[in-house]
């Protein structure tokens, strides 16, 4: 059972919101019902959170990202469609009832932090116990533990101004660490934070993802964050979902050029790993094969090395050209001698930008090793270099019916990071 | 034709007044009872406070300290304290009731309370007295027992005693040197109260003034003035936090709200007073009664204000953590407000003091009615004393006020972020 599930998710603004949602159905774009004189924030939006994902939505401003999470905890009700928490839906709960959602199953992380100014970092931590009507002692020795989590041990007396914006942060995260709740929302958590910071902070969310296993919402309108914190991404385009996939599957294979064209300046190299970029190990060699049937594989593969890899394809090392002809010449009857086994090795799940410095000190092919040393893979420099090239083609089919329903949209999305303060503060409304 | 006659010629007469006249007469005749009611508790509660201010009891002075010491008690050991003052609440009941206070003492040996009464001249024993020194004793030995707030029990105990002593010993033996010792105790109690909220630069202004108001022969006049002022204050601000409220959370009580407002504010105050006395008579009421509607508005204007000011993020967090909507109130957005709330209610002191003047017309006593006198008798001295009185009162409450003000939990706050 996914821990969230939203179906058909609308929110339209305005008094004549039932017609808009009739119109919007048919898949017109929001722009094609302005004389409702209502404002479509979420149009049709549906999709799964399993239970300890991380799951990005990630939109510019005005993509209805923040409307949307809004509806995941109930803070808007939706025009149409329903939203399940572990199966039951919200939208049908009376307030009570939904308030004991929000305190026992769903907290939230804010953009502006949103702690209270008049309480102490840990009374700010304990505040969702504190509704919840738990006992004063029990209640701040559990935010004690949350804010030693987020690092914040010994600031528990101090008041929110007193900190910093990332320890502010920190003490909003360690308030719905607090509150215990399977899922947390985190609204645009980090882009009120300056970079170093926000990487952190990234860090430190995806290490207490890791041990606590949280079902993790998060919004954002930085696709490097989306990339590096999310299992999925769901991108929102004029409330639309434009694409829900993985990291890769998003770089890779863009749904639309709307997302091909967001995805074109993401650092590549910092996505991708060496698992998506590999090449199947052609030609590879048993140790137990002589000389001569080892040049006559590489000469059919017209390549100049071999990976010598054991029955149950454990790599053992690397076989060049040269080094077998010379075995040859000298009537060598086996391969021993001849095999390299200090070659580079690496992870399927290394990101790319790490591999350069290896790619370029080896003359060989990087091999990828999977955790029992058996080899999956490898990459040759060339192909290092043509995974930094932006996918050219299969895009062009599945834009092209986009293009022509879609109005003339305005700007092609501007890059992920240089986002200005203007643009964060609408977004605040 | 005959049924546009009332129309011409136009415009026609309109009796609007009349109208309003007619509603109120409507209006007293049915609900005679009620107007009696706020009407009476309205004038006992002034002369409750103004008898205070004037002529301070032993009793009321030593149940205050008792009150001080229980609010820091009540949250840390909430049993014992509420137990005391309950069984206290409890004695002062029977003695208003069925002179019980009077009955236990009688039957308590003599000499308990003889040297007190011989030391204080005093010819018989104030049963209250017994009472309330018996609630501060207590409080004092639950603070001393569970070490909690010993000092302000220490500060506030040692307070009332030189007060007493003050008051009832060393004053009334040198009447050569101190020539009112009521009202100079009085002008010490106030200043101590300014030194505790404001600080000592308030405090050294209070003493000074206070006793300028004394030595002009104004301190009963401006003493009621004070307690008129401060009930119709405590009735408006009551009245306002509550509709600000109102009109915070839903936007069309605001839109109904603030033409209301405007028109009391604007309204010629002394329009009030015509239906005031017709309601309740001359005296202290009427003016309190229009010192409420006049004042009134600043304070749900601020109170509102207040409320929708506070970053709305903040208000989704308690709603993202499943807070209910009278928690959000109370735990996030009154506190937050609380600053601008208070803005409010020194408005609301503010107006009320303008409204003294006109309430001396209506009988209403006080400085009003000095000032008053001035005017109809020509007498420019008089006029000008009580003037100056009411000055002083305005800057001791404006600033004592603003004190309030800046010790809300948002301001402390930012004062321990700056630190």
């Amino acid at each position: 059972m996914p821990a969230v599930r939203a179906t058909n998710l609308y929110k339209v603004f305005g008094r004549r919101a039932p017609k808009a949602v009739e119109l919007l159905s048919d898949g017109r774009h929001r722009d094609q019902i302005k004389e409702l004189d209502v404002t479509a924030a979420v149009i049709d939006v549906s999709f799964e959170v399993e239970p300890g994902e991380i799951f990005v939505v990630m939109g510019l401003s005005g993509s209805g990202k923040s409307t949307l999470i809004r509806m995941l905890n109930g803070l808007l009700p939706p025009t149409s469609g329903s939203v399940e928490i572990d199966g039951s839906d919200i939208t049908k709960l009376s307030s009570r009832n939904l308030r004991a959602v929000r305190s026992e199953k769903i907290s939230m992380v804010f953009q502006h932090f949103a702690l209270f100014p008049h309480r102490t970092v840990l009374e700010n931590a304990a505040y969702g116990l504190e509704v919840r009507g738990i006992a004063r002692e029990e209640r701040h020795q559990k935010a004690m533990h949350a804010l030693s989590l987020v690092g914040l041990g010994g600031w528990e007396n101090h008041v929110p101004q007193q900190l910093s914006g990332g320890m502010q942060q920190r003490v909003g995260l360690a308030r719905a660490l607090t509150a215990d709740t399977d899922i947390i929302l985190m609204d645009e958590a980090f882009s009120a934070l300056d970079p170093l910071i926000r990487r952190d902070m990234q860090a430190q969310l995806l290490e207490l993802q890791a041990t606590l296993g949280k079902t993790i919402v998060f919004i954002t309108h930085d696709l490097n964050e989306a990339m590096r914190l999310g299992d999925r991404i769901c991108v929102l385009r004029d409330g639309r979902v434009a694409q829900i996939g993985t990291a890769e599957e998003i770089l890779n294979d863009p749904a639309n050029d709307y997302v091909a064209q967001f995805v074109e300046d993401v650092d590549r190299t910092r996505v991708l790993t060496a698992s998506s970029v590999m090449e199947p190990p052609i030609p590879v060699i048993n140790p137990g094969h002589g000389p001569r049937a080892a040049l006559r594989t590489i000469r059919e593969n017209q390549t100049t090395v071999a990976f010598v890899v054991q029955r149950d394809r454990r790599l053992v090392g690397l076989v060049s050209e040269n080094a077998i002809g010379e075995a040859v010449r000298t009537g060598a009857a086996d391969l021993n001698g001849t095999v390299e086994t200090t070659i580079e090795r690496v992870h399927p799940d290394t990101p790319i930008a790490e591999l350069f410095q290896q790619a370029a000190t080896s003359p060989y092919p990087l091999a990828v090793v999977d955790d029992e040393g058996r080899l999956v893979g490898v990459i040759p420099r060339i192909t290092l270099l043509a995974a930094l090239a932006p996918p050219e083609n299969g895009e062009g089919e599945a834009a092209q019916g986009e293009q022509e329903a879609d109005p003339p949209s305005e700007e092609p999305p501007p890059a992920d990071e240089p986002r200005t303060d203007e643009q964060n503060e609408e977004e605040t409304r | 034709m005959n049924a546009y006659t009332w129309l011409t010629p136009f415009p026609p007469r309109l009796p609007i007044g009349d109208a309003f006249e007619a509603f109120n007469r409507w209006l007293k005749s049915n609900f005679a009872p009620v107007f009696d009611v706020i009407g009476d508790t309205i004038s006992w509660l002034v002369n409750l406070l103004s008898s205070f201010l004037t002529e301070p009891q032993a009793a009321q002075l030593t149940f205050i300290a008792a009150g001080i010491i229980a609010a820091a008690l009540v949250r840390p050991h909430r049993l014992p304290t509420l137990i005391t003052t309950g069984v206290v609440l409890a004695l002062y009941i029977g003695q208003w009731l069925f002179g019980l206070g009077n009955l236990i003492v009688n039957q308590l040996p003599a000499p308990l309370f003889l040297w007190a009464m011989g030391l204080f001249g005093q010819d018989y024993v104030d049963a209250n007295l017994v009472i309330a020194l018996g609630f501060l004793i207590a409080l004092v030995v639950i603070a001393a027992v569970k070490q909690t707030a010993l000092r302000r029990a220490a500060v506030v105990g040692g307070g009332w005693l030189a007060v007493i002593l003050l008051g009832w010993l060393a004053f009334p033996a040198v009447p050569d040197l101190i020539a009112d010792s009521t009202a100079m105790l009085m002008v010490l109690l106030l200043s101590a109260l300014a030194l505790v909220v404001a600080g000592w630069k308030l405090s050294l202004f209070s003493v000074i003034a206070l006793t300028v108001i004394v030595g002009i022969g104004q301190w009963e006049n401006a003493m009621s003035t004070l307690s008129l002022v401060l009930v119709a204050s405590l009735i408006a601000v009551v009245i306002a936090i509550p509709i600000g409220i109102l009109a915070a959370y839903n936007a069309v009580v605001s839109r109904i709200v603030k033409p209301v407002l405007d028109l009391m504010q604007t309204m010629p105050a002394f329009v009030y007073l015509i239906p005031a006395i017709f309601f309740f008579s001359l005296g202290a009421v009427p003016g309190v009664v229009a010192t409420v509607i006049f004042a009134m508005p600043p304070g749900v204007r601020l109170t509102e204000l207040g409320i929708r000011q506070i970053d709305k993020e903040l208000v989704e967090a308690g709603e993202a953590f499943g807070a209910p909507t009278g928690k959000i109130l109370t735990g996030i957005q009154l506190p937050l407000a609380l600053s601008t709330i208070m803005a409010g209610v020194n408005q609301v002191i503010m107006l009320g003091l303008s409204m003294v003047v006109i309430a001396g017309m209506v009988g209403a006593g006080g400085l009003g009615s000095q000032v008053y006198q001035g005017i109809s008798r020509n007498d420019g001295a008089l006029g000008f004393e009580g003037g100056i009185a009411v000055v002083i009162l305005a800057v001791f409450l404006d600033r004592l006020t603003a004190a309030i003000t800046s010790n809300s939990p948002q301001a402390r706050a930012e004062r321990s972020a700056a630190s």
